[in-house]
């Protein structure tokens, strides 16, 4: 019985299509390690900043932190400066944060010997 | 169960109501041929005695607050028990045995109502229904206890009711007797108590309740040398009203600043006049901040600027105060985004009951200053040393009046009284100089005043609360104790820089015993380290235990450069010479005399590398980041406190080498911020002169770093890990010496 059947199975019923929510952009590893986040910082630091020395401390200071704010907000344009790096700092406790981290400075030791 | 507000609610059984109003009417009143005259009922005694039993049949049986209301609402206290009390005393009431009676069953009923209503974990709905009432309440009543203006001088007239009981020496006083001393003491307490409660909007002028009015009542009418006589006979006559008298001091010294206490009014002025001076500076500083970067046009002007940044990007800030400089722009950028990050963890502080809460300061009125300094100084010269040695016998054999709160209340007082006593040395030094070529040499005062709480008795009960608060996460109670034995550690202080060779000799025992266990130099330093969430007030006292802690075991060890601590660990040497076989408790007990030997001679060995060590465990990125913490309050602190972390951050940076910690982006920026602003430190002060060399020297040498080892631009972000720490300081791998 054909009646029954739709009944049953409901395919005469309208679909109810719920729209999905855009997912939010979060602040994390992958994100912190992709080509936007500490590999930009590395390449860039050493060309973009430059520090004028003695007797210009605070400005200097000033300096680097307009910096770190202009990388944060290119990374993650959703939090405030003081916000973002409180996170970033969160991260840097995870396990594979922590080897990359390693790894980073490594690469600048004068003689990296494995002992 | 809850129901919805409306015309006929009722909020109490209507005819619990009925009964207790006609009790209440059936107790007298103002009518009669002399209207102004209060005009006892016949049956009065009855009445009163009916009215208690309600209060204790129907209240506390059934766990409800109704007959209280009712009463509330009837307005008994002011309008029948006062009444009746004044007139008792007015009317040499003492030789009448029955209107004693009365006056007596009056205060059984006073105690029971004024008695503290607090938000507790155990509260039905009956109970949250009538509380904020029962609060308020609680505010007329003890406007009515404290009126002067009626001339009824309550106070007084309660003595009274005590007096022969009081008289009484305590081998002859009956169980009636203590317990009318009781009642006597625990309405004093609770008048102390009540306070206007927050939030809630009181209709009483909060003058009249205020803790300065309670103060000028307690001296008028002779609460106070009720107090004094109590507490310098506690040993021998009045030993079991110990805690209540606690408790009173406690609510009566809670919050108000000591050292305002000891100044003349002169001096009062003058200070208050400074803070104002300081609070108009501070405010005319925040004006000039704004006029700087405020418009010059009007709102509708319309800047706009484009931020040029990397790859073609620009970012739009519009404005005129972005035109000044750039770092505004960057400033205004910041400020724009709407998202805030959430915090996770309960924010939720469970409010702290009345009865224990003393974060929240008092202020007085000059006559109530000078009333509580006569009291103070008197206390100190007689009731100190008995009462609070009593007290702390009392806890720790755990009697059965005592409670868990006491031991806070004692432990705050404890401080607040050391705190008081070096202030009036030092008020007595200043009038001294001041008459200095008119009146003859004084005899330096000995400590010996407040020696009841510089015992090692007290050090031990000290160590364990302390120990058992911080285990149990009692973290009001951890503040009290901390405030507590930063101002031992303070008196002592003072008490080594004495002119008395005595005192010097006492004070140096005394930091040879506080230093010589290990244990607390541990605790302290995983108090700092574990700071987590616990509110400002507990951050202020850690961090200031930590500075003066510190300070006074660095020249203690300089001075004797032999000192020896009391390790708990075994050290690795005396267990080697150690047979094998032996359990290590055994080990303990039985520790040959040759072996105390070597361990001595170790520690004198090693002292010196011994503070170094403590000093750099305390420098730890755990200490860092509750200093930064306790920093980032900096627009609130005083100069006492932004010293404390000026000082912490100097030793990191520069006496232990360990600048590196502070090279994070976010402990920067708060510097930055201190220096540069918006909202910066008031740049004419000292101490901002001190903090702006620290943070040049700590730039410096950040460039230097940065320009050394550039894996440092990364490692900013983060909190370091000790692992890289040394290398990234030092820019070599540490060296492991093996001797042997």
């Amino acid at each position: 019985n054909a009646s029954d059947a739709t009944a049953v199975l409901g395919l005469d019923a309208d679909l109810k299509v719920s729209k999905q929510r855009a997912p939010i952009a979060k602040l994390d590893e992958t994100r912190l390690l992709s080509q936007n986040g500490i590999p930009k910082l590395r390449k860039n630091a050493k060309s973009k900043l430059k520090f004028k020395g003695k007797g210009h401390e605070f400005s200097d200071l000033g300096r680097l932190l307009n910096f770190y704010q202009l990388w944060l907000d290119d990374l993650y344009p959703r939090a405030k400066f003081a916000d973002g790096l409180a996170m970033i700092e969160k991260l840097g406790h995870s396990r594979r944060m922590q080897i990359m981290r390693r790894e980073w400075i490594d690469e600048g030791r004068p003689s990296f010997q494995i002992s | 169960d809850a129901v919805a507000v409306g015309q006929d609610v009722q909020v109490v059984d209507p005819e619990v109501r009925a009964h207790v109003y006609s009790l209440v009417t059936a107790l007298g009143g103002f009518n009669g041929e002399d209207v102004s005259k209060y005009s006892i009922g016949d049956d009065a005694l009855a009445c009163l005695r009916d009215i208690k039993k309600w209060l204790r049949l129907y209240d506390e049986k059934t766990n409800r607050l109704d007959v209280a209301r009712c009463l509330g609402e009837a307005n008994l206290v002011n309008g029948d028990l006062l009444p009746i009390l004044s007139l008792w005393f007015g009317n040499g009431g003492h030789t009448k045995k029955h209107m004693t009676r009365i006056a007596l069953a009056c205060l059984e009923l006073l105690v029971p109502l004024t008695w503290p209503v607090e938000i507790h974990s155990q509260m039905t709905v009956n109970h949250h229904r009538h509380t904020p009432y029962l609060q308020q309440v609680q505010v007329q009543y003890k406007r009515g206890l404290l009126d002067q203006h009626a001339g009824m001088n309550v106070l007084r007239s309660i003595i009274g009711i005590g007096l022969p009981s009081l008289s009484l020496p305590k081998s002859e006083r009956t169980n009636r007797d203590e317990g009318i001393l009781k009642l006597v003491l625990y309405l004093f307490r609770n008048v102390a108590m009540i306070s206007a409660p927050k939030g809630l909007v009181t209709d009483t002028d909060e003058e009249e309740i205020s803790r300065s009015a309670t103060i000028n009542a307690f001296q008028q009418q002779q609460v106070f040398a009720l107090l004094l006589t109590m507490c310098s006979n506690i040993n021998d006559e009045f030993s079991f009203q110990d805690v209540v008298l606690l408790e009173i001091l406690f609510h009566l010294v809670k919050g108000v600043n000591v050292q305002k206490l000891f100044m003349n009014d002169t001096e009062r002025n003058a200070k208050r006049n400074d803070e104002l001076g300081d609070l108009l500076q501070k405010e005319s500083g925040v004006s000039r901040e704004y006029a700087k970067t405020a418009p010059t046009r009007h709102g509708r002007f319309g800047t706009m600027i484009w931020v040029k940044r990397d790859d073609a990007k620009v970012s739009t800030v519009s404005g005129q105060d972005i035109l000044k400089d750039g770092q505004t722009a960057f400033n205004k950028m910041d400020q724009s985004k709407k998202w805030n990050r959430p915090k996770h963890g309960r924010r939720q502080q469970e409010a702290e009951a009345a009865s224990g809460d003393f974060s929240s300061t008092t202020h007085l009125t000059p006559a109530a200053y000078i009333n509580l300094r006569t009291f103070v100084e008197e206390f100190l010269d007689t009731g100190f040393n008995p009462l609070l040695t009593h007290v702390r016998k009392a806890i720790e054999r755990e009697a059965n009046r005592v409670v868990d709160i006491n031991t806070r209340q004692w432990l705050y007082l404890v401080a607040w009284f050391l705190q008081a006593e070096r202030e009036r040395r030092r008020y007595q030094q200043k009038q001294h100089e001041k008459t200095k070529g008119t009146s003859k040499e004084i005899e330096p005062d000995s400590f010996s005043l407040v020696a009841g709480v510089l015992n090692q008795e007290t050090f031990v009960f000290l160590n364990r609360a302390m120990q058992y608060s911080y285990d149990n996460k009692e973290w009001q109670d951890l503040n009290a104790n901390m405030r507590c034995f930063t101002q031992i550690l303070l008196t002592v202080q003072e008490m080594a820089a004495s002119p008395l060779e005595e005192d010097q000799e006492i004070a140096e025992n005394i930091q040879n015993r506080i230093f010589y266990e290990e244990t607390t130099h541990d605790r302290i330093l995983s108090i700092v380290r574990g700071y987590n969430d616990q509110g400002f007030a507990y951050l202020d006292a850690c961090t200031e235990l930590a500075h003066v802690f510190l300070r006074m075991l660095e020249n203690y060890s300089k001075e004797n450069v032999d000192m020896q601590v009391r390790s708990k660990r075994r050290s690795k040497r005396a267990k080697k010479t150690n047979s094998e076989g032996q359990d290590e408790e055994n080990v303990e007990e039985n520790d040959s005399e040759a072996e105390e030997l070597a361990d001595a001679a170790r520690a004198v060995r090693e002292r010196k590398f011994d503070f170094k060590r403590f000093s750099a465990r305390f420098c730890s990125q755990k200490s860092v980041d509750t200093y930064v913490l306790f920093t980032a309050y900096y627009r609130e602190l005083d100069d006492e406190q932004l010293k404390r972390a000026h000082r912490f951050f100097y030793r990191v940076a520069f006496k232990q080498e360990l600048s590196t910690l502070l090279f994070r982006v976010d402990i920067l920026n708060l510097f930055y911020r201190m220096i540069k602003g918006p909202g910066s430190l008031d740049s004419t002060k000292p101490i901002y002169k001190d903090w702006q060399e620290l943070v040049k020297q700590l730039t410096r040498k950040m460039i230097k770093k940065l320009d050394e080892r550039p894996a440092l631009f990364t490692e900013m972000l983060f909190s370091k890990v000790n692992s890289t720490l040394f290398f990234l300081e030092y820019g070599y791998e540490k060296q492991t010496l093996f001797t042997g």
